[in-house]
């Protein structure tokens, strides 16, 4: 059967022979070397398995142990994928023409992805393959490392070094405690057999009443000690992992964050980090504790009565059973239990949001029945998860009682033929269930340790993370003149489809460059590589005739600045976020920002003024207003190279105006990128490119571009066809 | 529609920019009159009647004004109005009490957690009076105060929180 999604199948570096199917080994020649196998989920139109193996010589694909495919390197062009629906179907570009070589779904096209890399590393981009082995054997080497569960394990325990103190503190406390909760049935022993049954000895008494009240108010001194020292330790761990995970992430660039997902990564954050704190500040001590007390009480017992102690062993396996089967199965119910709430919020989220939806169409009662509905199928599983429970608990717990109770009557018939003392007999049974209570708590903590694991294997996964984008040794920090220049620069974000092929562009200080294009032609690409966000894999981008990757970020955070269609605010006041732009800014220069931007006049009008605090991502605010808050920004930071994504085109025709006038403002003496759609808007630049497809495929001024029949032509006509029509009609009439 | 190739030759700095602001010489100014919440002054030797003074920044610099004419022309900054003659300052602090009035919480007699609701008892420098806020109702200001917004959507500052008694403090600590 094959599982989508089966994390196991995924890509193998360097496999061993018994790794791959039988028929390879009998094929591979001399000085052949298997690179990486990956394993399909569709064969022959169905769910199953074809193999593809890649080695340093050639491609192959092997279907039930027989090679359907079988393309040397040298033949290869590049790799390519086509995208269907449901399926992606990998391709071969050869001299011959273009060879399909393996199917799979969307959830391994994941895994795939790393193949094709490394397949257009040896083919399209010629890289030496000793290059690619180095780096590939690294990178398998650096993996191992990583995750093996045991260096994980080393790792997670390492966050608590510099707390160690306190982790010892705690443990040792712990432990005092444990052992001093030993003592109370044993002294109850000496109560009932010296002092008790034979009614003698007041002053044994009196040392044992004291001796327990004792023991109580040292557990109890302990236990508030303990509970401090650890909340101390919860705190500073949960607070350094947090802060580690917060830095790293802050410097990763956007291409960490195109793989992750924003709940991914918060999730990682709160919960990840929650497990790994709860396990080590928790479960490692309850762990070690557990195991010494098992031993320790597993001795006392063995000592009064080994007899009863292997019937106190009865219900272990019968509990752990049980308890396994249960967790097995409760899982479906709860998570159906889960899936009816999550319905019954649904149903009301959904009457409460689209109520106007709901009135209009008075469809008030459906909604009612519909929540109606949804509750009693909520009580209804309710009911269905009570009944399962009670298939397991009464049980388990009857193996306890039948237990205790053959405890009770064989040690009570030991007791009345004298070969067991009654103090005995209480002390076994007292000991006993605080024999099982750390066995239970030992199976959940080994869990816990389980899902710690997985959780810290996540949190590793971004502390180890690669810095694609980071200041090299030798980086400058220079100011800026503008001068800009894009040298064979070829860009990809999944390593398939190159967003940017062999860009070339020269742009002069100060000059102003339109850049135009369908979708997903690679206009927001070209800017993204100039800010850093990304690095090319090919080619270069120099600032003032230096390699943009030989420049420190810092200085161009600082010179280069973007505003963007829908730009993003902090969660603080107006004044607040237009002094983003400017450290140690001035009331005066935050004023005079925000009249260029022409801000001033809105913000004045609202009550709270500069003060406002805009909302969660500025929600409070139009996109206009929030449109000239962040070019308020951008002027205050008076960048030397400026890029504007779409700034005018979320906005009305009178917002448009207002917001065009402030980025004449802005824009003024800079080396400006302008993305648009609205092709009116660039009639003025000094120069506009046409991209498609990734490439430039036009360049010059609107004049010029007209005068070509070719993309921007075709764009322009299609964005002014009525305009233009209405105008051919006046000139007719005009002419007549 | 972007600007001409011609006018955008040189950049233009904030410095330059802050040139063309109008920044009013507290001597020359004189608040003559004052009604609700307009003023008739004079600004460098010309009288304005009804005259708007606002706050750009009426929580962190209460003391920076901005006067519009009747119809909204602004007229120029005072960066700190109480540098203003003793009268003139007078008149225009009568104004500015009721365009920003927020009252200042002085203690917290009771404060009742129902529902999703706070009901609030407050002495403020106003009087005593019971609000109704939201469950998130705080901001704390760079400055240190803190504002709290009623569900109404009035607002109350307290403007230093060490200078509460502690019940009030403790108060405060549900809830900011």
């Amino acid at each position: 059967m094959i599982k989508i999604g089966d994390e196991e199948s995924s890509i193998e570096y360097f496999p061993s022979t018994e790794e791959l199917p039988a028929v390879i080994s009998n094929i591979l020649e001399e000085n052949e070397e298997v690179v990486a196998s990956i394993k399909s989920d569709i064969s022959d139109l169905k769910y199953g398995e074809d193999t593809l193996v890649l080695t340093n010589k050639r491609v192959l694909v092997v279907r039930d142990n027989n090679i359907i495919r079988n393309i040397s390197l040298k033949e290869i062009e590049s790799v390519e994928v086509n995208r269907y629906v449901g399926s992606l179907v990998l391709k071969a570009k050869t001299e011959s023409g273009i060879k399909s070589l393996i199917s799979y779904t969307r959830t391994r096209a994941k895994y795939f992805e790393k193949i094709i890399m490394l397949i257009n590393d040896l083919t399209l981009n010629q890289i030496p393959y000793y290059i690619v082995r180095k780096h590939l054997k690294e990178q398998v080497e650096e993996i191992n490392r990583k995750n093996s569960k045991r260096k994980i394990l080393a790792r997670m325990i390492s966050f608590a070094k510099p707390f160690w103190h306190l982790m010892v503190a705690t443990l040792a406390l712990m432990m005092f405690s444990t052992i001093i909760g030993l003592l109370p049935p044993y002294l109850m022993k000496i109560l009932i057999d010296q002092v008790l049954v034979p009614q003698k000895n007041f002053h044994l008494l009196m040392y044992i009443v004291l001796g327990l009240l004792s023991i109580n108010l040292t557990l109890t001194i302990l236990g508030v000690i303990n509970g401090y020292l650890s909340l101390k330790l919860n705190q500073s761990l949960t607070y350094r992992i947090r802060k580690i995970l917060f830095e790293k992430l802050q410097r990763l660039s956007l291409a960490f964050y195109d793989k992750y997902s924003t709940g991914s990564l918060i999730s990682r954050i709160v919960d990840d980090v929650n497990r790994v704190q709860t396990f080590l500040t928790q479960s490692l001590g309850l762990i070690i504790i557990d195991i010494t007390t098992i031993a320790f009480i597993g001795v006392i017992l063995f000592s009064l009565s080994s007899w009863l102690s292997l019937i106190a062993l009865i219900p272990i396996p019968v509990s752990y059973i049980g308890t396994t089967i249960y967790r097995k199965f409760s899982r479906r119910y709860y998570h159906r239990l889960w899936r009816k709430w999550s319905y019954v919020i649904t149903v009301l989220t959904e009457n409460i949001t689209s109520n106007i939806v709901v009135k209009t169409f008075g469809k008030e009662k459906d909604m009612f029945k519909k929540f109606t509905r949804s509750l009693t199928e909520f009580i209804g599983m309710n009911f269905s998860v009570f009944k399962f429970e009670q298939k397991f608990w009464p049980a388990i717990g009857f193996s306890f009682t039948i237990s205790s109770l053959l405890i009770w009557w064989i040690g009570g018939l030991k007791v009345l033929s004298g070969e067991l003392s009654l103090g005995s007999l209480t002390a076994f049974t007292s000991y006993m269930w605080r024999f099982y209570q750390p066995i239970n708590r030992l199976v959940n903590n080994l869990r816990v340790l389980q899902r710690a694991t997985i959780s810290g294997e996540r949190i590793f996964e971004i502390i180890d993370a690669d810095l694609e984008v980071k200041d090299e040794d030798d980086a400058q920090d220079f100011e800026f003149k503008g001068h800009i220049e894009y040298k064979k620069v070829w860009f990809t974000y999944d390593g398939i489809y190159y967003a940017l092929r062999n860009v070339n562009l020269k742009v002069k200080p100060g000059e102003h460059i339109g850049i135009v294009g369908p979708s997903g032609s690679g206009k927001s690409t070209l800017v993204k590589l100039l800010l850093r966000l990304y690095e090319p894999q090919r080619g270069d981008i120099l600032i003032d005739g230096v390699k943009i990757n030989k420049i420190k970020l810092e200085a161009i955070k600082r010179q280069v600045a973007i505003v963007m269609q829908n730009p993003r605010l902090f969660s603080a006041s107006i004044a607040e976020n237009i002094s983003l732009g400017k450290e140690n800014v001035t009331l005066e220069e935050i004023i005079t920002a925000a009249k260029a931007a022409k801000a001033h006049d809105f913000i004045m009008k609202l009550p709270e003024a500069y003060d406002t605090h805009v909302g969660l991502n500025g929600s409070r605010l139009s996109g206009g207003e929030k449109q000239r808050i962040a070019i308020a920004a951008a002027i205050l930071k008076n960048p030397k190279i400026l890029i504007l994504d779409e700034p005018t085109s979320a906005l009305d025709a009178i917002t448009e105006e207002e917001v065009t006038e402030a980025i004449d403002n802005l824009t003024r003496g800079r080396t400006t990128f302008i993305i648009a759609h609205r092709l009116s808007t660039l009639r003025n630049v000094d120069k506009i490119i046409v991209m498609d497809r990734g490439g430039i495929v036009e360049e010059g001024t609107h004049e010029e571009l007209m005068k070509k029949d070719g993309l921007y032509k075709k764009l322009y006509e299609s964005q002014f066809k009525g305009f233009l029509k209405q105008q051919k009609k006046v000139e007719e009439i005009v002419a007549k | 529609m972007l600007q001409s190739r011609f006018v955008r030759e040189t950049m233009t700095s904030i410095e330059e920019w802050i040139k063309q602001l109008r920044i009013l010489d507290p001597k020359r100014v004189r608040v003559y009159e004052a009604f609700v919440d307009t003023v008739n002054m004079e600004i460098n030797g010309k009288i304005y009647c009804n005259v708007k003074p606002r706050r750009p920044f009426p929580y962190t610099h209460p003391e920076y004004i901005i006067f519009f004419a009747e119809d909204d022309t602004e007229l120029g900054i005072l960066t700190d109005y109480r540098k203003l003659d003793r009268m003139s300052r007078k008149r225009l602090e009568r104004v500015l009490k009721i365009i920003y009035y927020i009252p200042q919480i002085k203690r917290i007699i009771k404060l009742d957690t129902t529902k999703s609701r706070y009901e609030w008892e407050i002495e403020t420098d106003k009087g005593v009076v019971v609000i109704k806020t939201w469950s998130r109702c705080t901001r704390w200001l760079p400055n240190g105060k803190l504002l709290i917004y009623d569900v109404d959507g009035n607002v109350y500052i307290v403007e230093d929180i060490s200078k509460l008694d502690p019940k009030s403090r403790a108060y405060l600590d549900i809830v900011a």
